[in-house]
C-alpha cells in the first residue's frame, strides 16, 4: 500500500489546500464572532419584537444549505451587480455571515444565562451599561457560551469544504485535483480526512473538557 | 469675443459628446492583456505540464490571438461549469475553452464561427460489455454535467426509457466512477477519450465505439453585445485556417488524421 | 438599475420540477433521520455495554462523524467503497453518508440526555425485575428521546440542508440536483437558485414549526 506516487510537491499542494481551509476559517470565524456579539447584543438588549427583521434576516443564513447561499451570493455580486470579486472574498464574506448568525444565538443565550439579579445588582453600585456589560456580563456569559463557540468555529472550519463551488481551492479539493492526476482515492482520501480529524478532535475535546469544568454539577 | 466663445463651446462638446463607448476590442488593445479563460483539465485543448504550466490547444490559441491584438495573453484557469459566468462577471475577456455553440447557450452569450470540431466517442468499461453505442442502452451511464455530450446521452437515456443517468461534477470524477465500474459507459471526445485511456490512469476502460453525433462544434465566446471583438474572432479564425496554423496546432496537439472542416457544405459559411 | 436581464419567468417555469426535487430532499432527510436514530440507539447502547470492542468501535464512529466534514464522508462513501468495488447509487451514497453523520451526531446527544437522567430510574427498573435491556427500552430511552427532542430537530434540519452536498456524487434528483442542473443549461443562476432558497426556507420552517407543536402535544407533562 505504500508505494505510492505521491511525491513532495504533490505534499506541498495538498499542504497549500489545508493553509486556505485554515485562512477561510480563521477569517470566517473572526469577523463571524465580531458580528455575531454585536447581533447577539442588540437582539437581547432591544427584545423580541422590535429584533424581529434581524432574526428574520440571521434566521435565512440558518435555513438553506450553505452551498446555495454561496452560489447566490456569488451570482448576485458577480452577475447581477457585476462587482469583479473574487471567489474566495465571496467565500469569506458569507461564511462570516454564516457563523454571525450562529454566534449571535450563542451569545444570546450566554447573556441571557447571566442572572438577573447580578446584573441589577451592578447597575445600583453605580455601574453603566458598558461596564456591567464588560465586568459582569462577559466573564459570566463567555463560561456558558464558549464550548458552543467552539463546536461552532469548528463547523465552520468543516463547513469550509464548501467552497470549492466557488473556485476557491481548498483542502478537498486540492486532493481530488490530485486524485484525478494519481488515481488513489482511498490513499488520498484518508490523508485528508485525517487532517480534517487531527485539527478538529483535539479542540472538540478541549472544548468538552472546558464545559465540564466550568458546570455546576 | 462671441464667435470664439461659441466655437469653444462648441468643440468642447464635440470632444464631451464624443464616443465614450470604447468597444471591448479597443479595451483590450487599450490594456495591453487579453485575458482567456482556458479549461485546464481537458487534455489535449487545455492541461498542465511537468511544472504546472498551461499548455494545449486553446493554450496557444489565446496566444495566437493575443499576438495577433498586440497583447499580451493571461490565461485564466476555468472550470467547465464556470465558463459563461466568468464572461458575465467581466473576469475574463473571451473564453477560449472548447464552448460547444448551441443556441441556449446563445441566448446569453456571443459566439464566433467554430474553430474546432469534436467527434465523440463511447467510453465504457471492459466489463459492461459495449460494444456499440446502443450497448449502452438500460446501462448506468453518465457525463460531466451541463457539456455538450451530457445533454445528448441525458436526452438518449430519457429517450430510451431504461437505463441511469448520473451527471457528475467534472470529468475527473467521471472517469473515476467509470474505472471503479460505477459507470458502465460515458460519452467524451475522442481526443480526451484517448489521452486518458493511454494515460493508463484509469485501468479497465477502452473506447467501445463512435457516437452517432453530429460533430461538436466549439467557438470562442465573449459578451453578446460585443461585435467588434466577435468580428475580429471570426477573421482570426479564417486567417488560423488559411495560413495553416490551425493544421499546424492540430499535428502538435491531437497528432495523427485530418483536422475537423470547419464549415458545412453547402452552406453560406 | 441593475445591469442584468432578470428572466423569473424562464426560472419559475422550472417550478414543478423543483417542487418535485423538494419532495425527494424531504424523503432522503426522512430516511436519513430513521436510519440515523435507529443506529444512534444502538451506538449509546454499546457505548453503555461496558464491552471494550463495542464502546471502542461505537466511539470511533461518533467521532469519525462529528470531527470531519460532511462532504467528506458522502464523497467517501461513493468514491471510497468505490474503489473496494463495493458500488451504490447516487441516492445510496447521500443517504448512508447523511445516515452516517446522523448517526454520529444524535448519538453524542443521546449520550448529554442521559447524564440527565438519574441513575436511580435505571436501579428502580432493575429492582422491579427487568433485565438491562429492558429497562433501557421501557424506562430510560423514552426520557433520553424526550429530552433529545429539540436537538433531533436541528439534526432534521441539518439534513435536510446536508442533501444539497448530493451534487458530488451525481445525485441530480434533489432539490439542489434539479436546481443545478437548469442551472447548467440556460446559465440563470440568481433566478433558480433564489427560488431553490425560498423552497428550503419554506420547508426547513415548517418542519420547525410542526416540530414544535409535536413538542407541546406529546411533552405536556
Amino acid at each position: 500500500m505504500f508505494d505510492t506516487a505521491l511525491s513532495a510537491n504533490d505534499l506541498i499542494f495538498l499542504a497549500k489546500g489545508a493553509g486556505m481551509t485554515l485562512l477561510v476559517t480563521a477569517i470566517a470565524v473572526f469577523f463571524g464572532t465580531v458580528l455575531g456579539i454585536i447581533f447577539g447584543v442588540i437582539r437581547y438588549q432591544i427584545g423580541p419584537w422590535w429584533a424581529a427583521p434581524l432574526t428574520f434576516f440571521l434566521d435565512i443564513f440558518r435555513s438553506i444549505p450553505l452551498l446555495i447561499q454561496l452560489v447566490l451570493a456569488n451570482a448576485f455580486i458577480t452577475a447581477v451587480l457585476k462587482i469583479k470579486m473574487s471567489g474566495f472574498t465571496v467565500a469569506c464574506g458569507v461564511l462570516s455571515l454564516y457563523t454571525a448568525a450562529y454566534c449571535a444565538e450563542i451569545v444570546r443565550g450566554g447573556i441571557e444565562a447571566v442572572p438577573q439579579t447580578l446584573r441589577r445588582a451592578a447597575r445600583s453600585l453605580g455601574m453603566t451599561w458598558g461596564q456591567d456589560m464588560t465586568s459582569v456580563v462577559l466573564p459570566l456569559a463567555t463560561r456558558v457560551a464558549l464550548p458552543s463557540w467552539i463546536g461552532l468555529a469548528l463547523g465552520v472550519m468543516k463547513d469550509s469544504a464548501l467552497v470549492y463551488i466557488v473556485q476557491v481551492v481548498e483542502l478537498l479539493k486540492s486532493t481530488q485535483i490530485l486524485i484525478t492526476r494519481l488515481q488513489e482515492p482511498l490513499f488520498l482520501l484518508l490523508i485528508c480526512g485525517l487532517f480534517y480529524f487531527v485539527i478538529s478532535f483535539p479542540i472538540a475535546r478541549f472544548g468538552g473538557y472546558l464545559e465540564k469544568r466550568w458546570s455546576n454539577d | 469675443m462671441k464667435p470664439a466663445i461659441l466655437a469653444a463651446g462648441l468643440l468642447a462638446a464635440s470632444v464631451a459628446a464624443s464616443p465614450v463607448m470604447a468597444d471591448k476590442l479597443d479595451d483590450i488593445i487599450a490594456a495591453g492583456v487579453l485575458r482567456c479563460a482556458v479549461v485546464l483539465d481537458f487534455p489535449p485543448m487545455g492541461s498542465r505540464d511537468a511544472d504546472n504550466n498551461p499548455i494545449g490547444f486553446d493554450v496557444d490559441y489565446c496566444n495566437d490571438l493575443a499576438a495577433a491584438l498586440g497583447v499580451t495573453a493571461e490565461v485564466v484557469e476555468t472550470t467547465f461549469p464556470e465558463r459563461i459566468p466568468a464572461l458575465m462577471s467581466g473576469s475574463v475577456d473571451v473564453a477560449v475553452a472548447s464552448t460547444s455553440d448551441t443556441l441556449e447557450r446563445a441566448k446569453t452569450v456571443g459566439f464566433s464561427i467554430p474553430y474546432y470540431a469534436f467527434e465523440n466517442a463511447v467510453v465504457a468499461n471492459d466489463k459492461a460489455g459495449i460494444t456499440s453505442w446502443e450497448g449502452m442502452k438500460g446501462k448506468v451511464v453518465g457525463a460531466t454535467a451541463g457539456t455538450y455530450e451530457a445533454i445528448w446521452l441525458e436526452g438518449k437515456v430519457k429517450e430510451w426509457g431504461e437505463g441511469e443517468f448520473r451527471p457528475y461534477q467534472n470529468q475527473a470524477d467521471v472517469f473515476l466512477a467509470l474505472s471503479q465500474g460505477q459507470l458502465d459507459a460515458t460519452v467524451s471526445t475522442v481526443e480526451v477519450a484517448e489521452a486518458n485511456v493511454k494515460s493508463g490512469n484509469f485501468p479497465g476502460i477502452a473506447i467501445a465505439d463512435k457516437a452517432p453525433m453530429v460533430p461538436d462544434y466549439v467557438a470562442l465566446i465573449t459578451l453578446r453585445e460585443e461585435f467588434g471583438l466577435i468580428n475580429y474572432m471570426n477573421l482570426f479564425i479564417n486567417q488560423q485556417v488559411r495560413t495553416g496554423r490551425y493544421a499546424e496546432l492540430y499535428k502538435k496537439w491531437v497528432g495523427e488524421g485530418v483536422p475537423a472542416d470547419l464549415t458545412i457544405s453547402g452552406v453560406y459559411r | 438599475m441593475f445591469n442584468y436581464n432578470f428572466r423569473w419567468n424562464q426560472a419559475l417555469n422550472s417550478l414543478p420540477q423543483m417542487l418535485e426535487g423538494a419532495l425527494v430532499t424531504m424523503e432522503i432527510a426522512i430516511l436519513s433521520m430513521v436510519i440515523g436514530i435507529v443506529v444512534a440507539i444502538l451506538l449509546t447502547a454499546c457505548r453503555l455495554s461496558g464491552n471494550r470492542v463495542l464502546y471502542g468501535a461505537a466511539t470511533t464512529w461518533v467521532e469519525i462523524a462529528r470531527n470531519t466534514p460532511a462532504l467528506f464522508q458522502i464523497y467517501m462513501v461513493h468514491f471510497g467503497l468505490g474503489g473496494f468495488g463495493i458500488h451504490l447509487s447516487p441516492y445510496l451514497s447521500l443517504l448512508i453518508g447523511i445516515a452516517f453523520n446522523n448517526a454520529g451526531y444524535l448519538a453524542e446527544n443521546f449520550r448529554g440526555a442521559l447524564k440527565a437522567i438519574p441513575d436511580t430510574q435505571t436501579r428502580a427498573a432493575r429492582s422491579l425485575g427487568m433485565s438491562a435491556p429492558q429497562a433501557f427500552t421501557n424506562v430510560v430511552m423514552p426520557q433520553m428521546l424526550r429530552i433529545s427532542f429539540l436537538p433531533m430537530t436541528n439534526q432534521m434540519v441539518w439534513a435536510i440542508l446536508m442533501t444539497s452536498l448530493g451534487a458530488v456524487v451525481a445525485m441530480n434528483t434533489d432539490l439542489y440536483g434539479v436546481t443545478s442542473e437548469l442551472n447548467a443549461r440556460s446559465f440563470r443562476t440568481f433566478e433558480l437558485f433564489a427560488i431553490a432558497a425560498v423552497i428550503f426556507y419554506v420547508i426547513t420552517k415548517v418542519i420547525t414549526l410542526s416540530a414544535r407543536l409535536l413538542a407541546a402535544r406529546l411533552f405536556r407533562y
